[in-house]
Parts: C-alpha cells; sequence; structure tokens
C-alpha cells in the first residue's frame, strides 16, 4: 500500500508538470450560439414538464410521498413558472404525428437510417400503420422514433387517437430514482425483466416519463396515450410501450422485439 | 462588496434566468477543466475543443435541470465529456492521447543541483512514458484522478461511469501501472 501511496504521490508530481495545450477562450466562442434563446415556455421539453407539474401536483394532494415530491418540486422550482398547463387529453385535431408532436413521418428503411442504434420492431404488432422520427433539438441528442401501430386484435385504441399502441425509442437510460417520485394513487411500478433487459412495468395512468439521454441531461416526456407503459432499457436503448395492454399483452409485444 | 468573486450558486440562479453574461462567467471558471477532460479523452486538442464548446452550449440548454445547491463541476464535466465520447464514437478511432512534460522547471521548493534535477527528470519521464503506454481505459482514469485532480464524483462524470467503479477502475489501473514501473525498475 506504501508503495502504491508513493506512485500516486509521484502521479500527482508528474500532472503538475505536464504540458497542455493552450486552452482555448470557450468564452467568446459560445456568445454567438448563447444569446437568441427560445422563451423557454415554448419548447416542448417544458411543455411536458408542465404535464408533469400538473401530475405532480395531483400527486402532491393524495401521495403518502408528499414530502419526496415536494422536495423534487424545490429542487425544481423553475419548472413552476409555467404560465399555461397543457393537458394530455386536449390535443388539437390534424394529423396523427403533429397532434401528438411525434417529430417527422417517416418509414422503416428512413428511421434506420435516421437514428445510430439498431431499430426494433415487435414482430407480434406486424408493420407499423405509421412512423416518426424526432431529431434534435425537439428530441434527444441521437433523436427518438415513435411506432404507431393502429386497431390490433384484442387491444383496445384510444378513443381520442385511434391508435392501440405507441412505441418510443431513444438512446438513454432510466432513472429509477424518478418513478419513486411519480407514484401516486392509481399508478403502480414494478420493476421487471423482459428477455434478460431491465425494465418497469408502470400500471395505471402515468402522464409523464423521465430518462437520462444520450447528452446526460433529464428528459421530461408526456406518456400521450395515458395508459398502461413498459420501459425496457434493451442495452442503452429505452423502449416504451404504451397502450390499454395488459402486463401479458405488453411483455409479448416486447419479447418479440 | 465590489470584486468579490460572486459565487457558482449565484452565477447559476442567473444563468437560469437567462442572464447569459452570468454563464459566460460560469464558462470562463470551467473551461479549463472541461477543456482538458475533453483533451484527455479525445486526444486531440482540436476535438477537445469543439466537445467543450458543444458542452457549454448544451449545458446552458439544459440548466433547468440544473439542481440549485448541486456541485457544478460534475454536471458540466458529464455534459463535455458526453459530447468528447460522441465524438471518439462517430469518429470510429479516437487519436492517441501522447501527454507530455513542460520544459520549464517547476517553481517552488528548494533548488536541486543539477544532477538531483537530471534524475528527477529522468523518473518523471519514465512514469510518463508508462502512462502513456497504458490501455486507453487505464491512461483516462489516471489522468483524471492524478492528473485533472478530479474528485470521485467528476472523475465518474467524465468517465460516464458510476462513482463506485471508479475506485476498482482506478485501483486496478494503479496495480498494472505499479507492475510495469516494477518490470521497468527491476529490468
Amino acid at each position: 500500500m506504501a508503495e502504491l501511496d508513493a506512485l500516486e504521490h509521484d502521479l500527482r508530481e508528474l500532472g503538475a508538470g505536464l504540458a497542455w495545450p493552450a486552452t482555448p477562450y470557450l468564452r467568446t466562442a459560445i456568445r454567438p450560439r448563447i444569446v437568441v434563446r427560445r422563451p423557454w415556455f415554448e419548447s416542448r421539453w417544458a411543455m411536458a414538464a408542465a404535464v408533469a407539474i400538473v401530475a405532480l401536483a395531483a400527486l402532491l394532494a393524495y401521495s403518502p410521498s408528499r414530502d419526496a415530491i415536494a422536495n423534487w418540486l424545490n429542487l425544481h422550482l423553475r419548472l413552476q413558472q409555467v404560465p399555461v398547463l397543457p393537458s394530455p387529453s386536449s390535443l388539437p385535431p390534424g394529423p396523427l404525428g403533429e397532434r401528438l408532436g411525434l417529430g417527422d413521418r417517416s418509414t422503416v428503411p428512413g428511421a434506420r437510417a435516421a437514428v445510430t442504434w439498431k431499430l426494433l420492431l415487435p414482430s407480434s404488432l406486424g408493420e407499423p400503420d405509421e412512423i416518426y422520427v424526432q431529431r434534435p433539438p425537439s428530441g434527444p441528442p441521437e433523436g427518438e422514433v415513435t411506432l404507431v401501430y393502429g386497431i390490433r386484435p384484442g387491444i383496445p385504441t384510444s378513443g381520442e387517437t385511434g391508435v392501440a399502441v405507441l412505441i418510443t425509442e431513444a438512446r438513454g437510460r432510466v432513472n429509477s430514482e424518478f418513478f419513486g417520485k411519480i407514484t401516486g394513487p392509481g399508478t403502480t411500478i414494478e420493476e421487471v425483466s423482459v428477455s434478460g433487459h431491465p425494465g418497469y412495468w408502470i400500471a395505471g395512468t402515468p402522464h409523464v416519463f423521465f430518462f437520462i439521454d444520450s447528452g446526460g441531461n433529464v428528459r421530461n416526456e408526456t406518456l400521450r396515450l395515458a395508459t398502461n407503459t413498459l420501459l425496457i432499457d434493451e442495452g442503452g436503448v429505452i423502449v416504451r410501450i404504451e397502450g390499454d395492454l395488459t402486463k401479458e399483452q405488453a411483455f409479448q409485444v416486447a419479447q418479440s422485439l | 462588496m465590489e470584486g468579490r468573486p460572486t459565487d457558482d450558486g449565484e452565477l447559476f440562479a442567473r444563468a437560469q434566468r437567462g442572464d447569459t453574461a452570468a454563464y459566460e462567467e460560469i464558462v470562463q471558471r470551467y473551461q479549463q477543466v472541461a477543456f482538458r477532460t475533453a483533451y484527455v479523452i479525445t486526444g486531440s486538442a482540436a476535438d477537445a475543443e469543439d466537445a467543450a464548446q458543444d458542452g457549454f452550449v448544451k449545458a446552458y440548454r439544459a440548466l433547468a435541470s440544473f439542481r440549485p445547491g448541486a456541485e457544478p463541476r460534475p454536471w458540466l464535466l458529464r455534459i463535455v465529456a458526453n459530447e468528447a465520447r460522441n465524438r471518439v464514437r462517430s469518429a470510429g478511432r479516437r487519436h492517441h492521447l501522447e501527454l507530455r512534460l513542460a520544459d520549464v522547471s517547476r517553481p517552488g521548493g528548494a533548488a536541486p543541483s543539477p544532477e538531483a534535477a537530471a534524475v528527477a527528470a529522468d523518473d518523471r519521464r519514465r512514469l510518463l512514458r508508462l502512462v502513456n503506454a497504458l490501455s486507453d481505459e487505464d491512461r483516462l482514469v489516471i489522468a483524471s484522478r492524478y492528473f485533472l485532480e478530479l474528485s470521485g464524483e467528476e472523475t465518474a462524470a467524465a468517465l460516464g461511469i458510476p462513482e463506485g467503479t471508479v475506485k476498482s477502475r482506478l485501483s486496478r489501473a494503479l496495480a498494472r501501472l505499479r507492475t510495469s514501473v516494477e518490470g521497468v525498475a527491476g529490468g
């Protein structure tokens, strides 16, 4: 151990005498890139966060984890300044992708080419009816793909959207700490494993979803169908399966990816 | 209070309210550690500059997710280091990081005899050669901890690994370095 300490000491000495390349003057370099800033309440993420506040505020009234949520809210105080609180149930009419804010309409080959991971398509649902790609800055740094499935046997469709299942894929990881804080009455969260991949089964009517994108930032997203949701971490790609599915049905879809 | 440096918490609070001058001050404070961290990851000064610049712009856009009272260094380093890793990944390869010793002798301490100074310089050169010969993973954790003097949390942020993993990775890297140091001394 003494030898190790001596080595550590030598390394520190060595570090102090290293020649580093000159640090660029980043202050001026970033200036033109940060001066024009969209009002934060116009961004999609802030809107999603606003939805999160609605959900959290409701939970505050009822949840036994009131303190934990209050604590979370204090830490994210800025989010409470949202002037308009949108409701996930009052989507404007128009093309589905636009109404749900899914990004640009695409195809299977188009989506495959647009993202850096191997796009996962569940064979149990057949071909998706529509595909959307959300690119940065609206989407996460490496983009996000949403697969839309209309009428499917045995799965009820959403009355508002006509959608049975939505599958969203993005690079990132799920942070279970956030889940504990959105658990409210009527929503249960269960840690699961699907074909060896860790995941969460969220039953009830969750409205928000948090994950850490590949840029290391916490993202808040609206769960658009506000139904049961299965989240799986497929080796660094988060797959989110939303729909009025039973746990068995959701697992069947996930296992067919 | 004229001349007193504004603390990080206040700067972040102002930046979160959209004060770009406050954010520029944050950049000024952390640009060196951010750039050097990106440099040890990419092995290229040009890539490190791009990664640090993009990282600071992203961090500005993500200011809402910065918790008041949190440590800014790990938060910023995580974003910048992630940019640096993305660059290495998209290029398909990293430049070989070749750390060098500064030519000037370090200030401070009693002036050693010319012979002692020559021996010390030789020792440092030899140790640096061994560090440069380590695997990327070993060199990165050693450079983060001893050359950049990052904390455990900051090293975890720079390497994109859990803090608990830093200790074991560092201890393995040191053990391998020690073996090569002993090999050189013995051989």
